[in-house]
């Protein structure tokens, strides 16, 4: 057996041993979500990262369970220390992005722009390792949040005509994806570009007929649509962070 | 049965069920008409200029932001002429503050002028803006119970404490009052805490006890912009004047009655009988982070009167930017609410809180409040202010008008040079220095005043455009009163840096009416705190004197009910903060003195 083949083996087995240690404490984890025991799920979910940093489901599930506990501060510590260990963890950078957001809602009106701020920097961390439609949108969507004085709009809108391109090429397109088409037409309305607005609201509604974010921003016009909109984008109200969409498919 | 007899049986039939629906008496809105006030500052005498402190030195910028306030109005009627005075505040160094005589009534003839005379000079008040202090707020007080209103002028700095000679003239005794403790005050309320018949003083203090002017440390400012607690808090303040003497005295009881742990960055307090236990409650409106809601604990056994911090089951913690306390019972079920405005702008969605008393009783006995702002159509005033409650068309139920604007000035926007130090790592908020210049930048200025009109259904209608008052100078207070004694009430707005507006009510027809000035015997002779109960038919009303509710600004301390279509009224019951019950007969549509212990007990 050559060194290589030795090297190879070894790490497809510690590969191995970490996927079943990450597997049995998200097992753990879950069993404390179903008992309702938020707090104490948080431990196994963090065993479980910290096997598994790039999990989407991990992750997603980990954050739930710290909005249902409100240990916001303990989940931003933990995503800091995973990017540290995993500095090229593109899902692990995002997640840390959202453990901010997530916090969002329970802060007052000056620290909710502090967090803002912070997820975007995390969330651009993650674009730099892998320009994903999850990622692009999700930052892209992050800027329509900002207050029109901040001039942060148009840079949505660039992250998430990007985000809609990944989305019309994909072979297999998901129905989240309709989720970048709405938050696309929101950024042209936001920057008064009303006609773009509508026409990507509609390509949306073609390729996912029946979705209703896309239904009830097509179905009002003028002052009730930026009303619309604006209540959307209302950072006092929780921004909806699960990934299950993303793992579920279409 | 004929055509026109069977007309005649539906038309009673419709008659007698509209009936029984709604009882007789009860006041309904009597006029469709809408709220209208005509601007008179000018044409009245009564148009001031209000100057913000000028900073000197490299933080002059900074400190001037962060104090731009002062303008402040104090209603009370002075010489005891019938009519209510005003006196408005000035904060630059050098700037004198104003009483304004009100000449409606004149040498004890009614001129029917709404007219206003400086009187300043003879009067000995406008002092203040001294090298080391800066005037914030005022109020009147009958300090020594001896009937005619004092006038206690807050600072940063040290308070002035002037007493009313009645010739006109003032003396300023605050040398041996016993206020002698440095606070950076922006709000005082007179109110009496023990209910021993002599006006207490509670001082809402900005910053901590530092002099801004002449800086010891650059670390005055706030450590958390949601949830700081390195503020001035409050000073609670025990008068001790002994009864019949005119050497008025006070001494602090902050700590004794448990005030002292409250470090907040208070803008405004306000008071009230919250539980109608009989005794003054406090509410405590904190910027950067959360107000305070305190009970008054009444007299123990060895003769104290305390309070207890009720925030966290009565109201729950908050992160807003609170501006101003002003406490009304707006749907008339006979607990008095509390209105705060806060920070609703476009980068900042606080919503005000209109905390509707529930009434109900928690598990440690008080009464709890839910925030109805939202539901009632009251949460945005943007930048907010003041606001006060006051029936201004007379149609039994409590408008709200409220002031807004930080700072109007360039077209440049302070918001996103001042996020570039928000979002700065790691950076010290309470440093001066880490602070960027605002120069000729605006900082959500130029917004349009809001008048909300109560429409009686526990909601609320914004109409300050048609009422004429949606100017968009940058307010601070509002003194409510009917300062031409027909009934409607006006007010006096005060703006930072800028002229001052007299808004003269002219809605027309409105609803009738009644005002009582209250005097205390046993009681504080200003009757602060006393309960009014009105009852016409199967409407109620319920008011209580307040000694300054209100973001830099006291008005009247005249009781005013809006009655609506009620043509008579079958009582009018007093709770005087003696204890003692009384009722009176009073006509509609005048003004009455009620004093204690010349009513009928009950």
């Amino acid at each position: 057996m050559t060194l290589r083949r030795v090297f190879v083996l070894s790490f497809v087995a510690f590969l191995a041993v970490a996927g079943a240690v990450a597997a049995s404490a998200f097992d753990e984890a879950m069993k404390a979500v179903a008992a309702g025991n938020h707090a104490a799920a948080l431990p196994h979910f963090e065993a479980a990262l910290a096997a598994d940093p790039d999990s989407l489901l991990y992750a997603t599930e980990y954050r739930h369970a710290v909005i249902k506990a409100s240990q916001y501060d303990r989940c931003i510590a933990f995503f800091e220390k995973l990017v540290a260990d995993h500095p090229r963890s593109a899902h692990a950078w995002l997640n840390y992005g959202y453990a901010y957001v997530d916090k969002i809602p329970a802060a007052g009106s000056i620290t909710q722009v502090i967090l803002a701020n912070n997820s975007l920097k995390q969330f651009s961390q993650s674009i730099t390792l892998e320009r994903s439609w999850l990622a692009l949108y999700t930052r892209g969507n992050s800027y329509l949040y900002w207050p029109k004085v901040f001039g942060r709009a148009p840079l949505g809108v660039t992250d998430l005509e990007e985000a809609v391109g990944i989305a019309r090429k994909d072979a297999k397109p998901k129905r989240v994806y309709a989720r970048s088409f709405v938050a696309l037409g929101d950024g042209y309305w936001k920057t008064e570009q009303a006609e773009k607005a509508r026409a990507i609201w509609q390509e949306g509604l073609q390729r996912f007929p029946g979705d209703a974010q896309l239904q009830a921003r097509l179905a009002r016009q003028g002052d009730e649509l930026t009303s619309y909109i604006d209540d959307q984008l209302d950072p006092n109200k929780r921004v909806d962070t699960d990934l299950k969409p993303l793992l579920e498919g279409d | 049965m004929t055509a026109p007899r069977r007309a005649i049986l539906v038309v009673l039939g419709l008659l007698a069920e509209a009936a029984a629906a709604k009882p007789a008496t009860e006041a309904a809105p009597v006029s469709p008409a809408p709220i209208r006030f005509e601007e008179i500052g000018e044409k009245a005498g009564a148009r001031l200029i209000h100057h913000t402190h000028k900073f000197s030195g490299k933080n002059a910028d900074v400190l001037g932001m962060f104090t731009s306030g002062g303008a402040a109005v104090a209603v009370g009627d002075f010489d005891g002429d019938g009519d209510e005075d005003l006196f408005v505040t000035d904060s630059d160094t050098g700037r004198t503050s104003h009483l304004l005589r009100n000449d409606f009534i004149l040498d004890g003839k009614r001129t029917g002028k709404l007219t206003f005379t400086d009187v300043t000079a003879e009067a000995g008040v406008g002092g203040g803006n001294d090298p080391g202090s800066i005037v914030s707020d005022a109020i009147w007080f009958d300090a020594d119970n001896d009937g005619r209103p004092d006038l206690l002028v807050a600072r940063f700095g040290t308070p002035l404490l002037y007493h009313n000679e009645g010739n006109g003239k003032f003396r300023d005794v605050t040398a041996t009052s016993g206020l002698n403790k440095f606070g950076n005050t922006i709000a005082v309320i007179a109110f009496d805490y023990d209910n021993d018949g002599r006006l207490d003083l509670l001082f809402g203090n900005y910053f901590p006890p530092v002099n801004l002017i002449q800086l010891p440390t650059p670390h005055v400012l706030p450590n958390n912009l949601d949830a700081a607690d390195n503020g001035g808090g409050v000073t609670l303040w025990r008068n001790v004047t002994p009864p019949g003497s005119a050497e008025i005295r006070f001494v602090e009881v902050t700590a004794e009655a448990g005030l002292s742990h409250d470090t907040q960055w208070t803008l405004d307090v306000g008071h009230a009988d919250l539980n109608n236990d009989g005794w003054q409650d406090l509410y405590l409106a904190g910027d950067y982070g959360t107000d305070h809601l305190f009970f008054n604990n009444g007299r123990d056994a060895n003769g104290k009167v305390t309070f207890r911090d009720a925030t966290k089951d009565a109201i729950g913690f908050d992160t807003k930017k609170g501006m101003n306390v002003d406490i009304a019972d707006y749907d008339r079920d006979g607990w008095l609410d509390v209105y705060v405005t806060n920070i609703t702008d476009e980068y900042m969605k606080e919503c005000n809180m209109l905390w509707h008393n529930n009434g109900d009783r928690n598990a440690r006995g008080d009464v709890t409040f839910t925030d109805l702002s939202r539901e009632s159509g009251t949460c945005n005033t943007l930048w907010g202010w003041a606001a006060k409650f006051g029936d201004f068309d007379d149609d039994g139920w409590e408008d709200l008008f409220a002031v807004d604007g930080l700072r109007s000035a360039g077209k440049g926007n302070f918001i996103p040079v001042l996020l570039e130090m928000i979002i700065t790592p790691g950076i010290d908020f309470t440093d001066v220095n880490n602070w960027p210049a605002i120069r000729d930048m605006s900082w959500s200025g130029y917004q349009k005043k809001k008048l909300f009109r109560n429409l009686g259904d526990q909601t609320f209608k914004e109409v300050g455009a048609a009422a004429g008052v949606d100017n968009d100078l940058d307010g601070r207070g509002i003194g409510v009163a009917d300062f031409d004694n027909d009934g409607l009430l006006d007010f006096y707005q005060t703006n930072a840096g800028q002229r001052s507006l007299l808004y003269r009510g002219t809605t027309s027809p409105h609803g009738h009416w009644i005002e009582l000035k209250l005097q205390g015997t046993q009681s504080n002779r200003d009757a602060i705190g006393a309960r009014v109960k009105v009852r016409a038919g199967a409407a109620s009303w319920i008011r209580e004197v307040n000694g300054g509710n209100g973001y830099s600004s006291q008005s009247s301390k005249r009781v005013h009910v809006g009655l609506g279509a009620a043509a008579k009224i079958d009582s009018v019951e007093v709770r005087w903060p003696s204890g003692r019950v009384e009722s009176f007969t009073v006509p509609i549509d005048t003004i009455s003195t009620l004093v204690e212990g010349k009513g009928a007990a009950k």
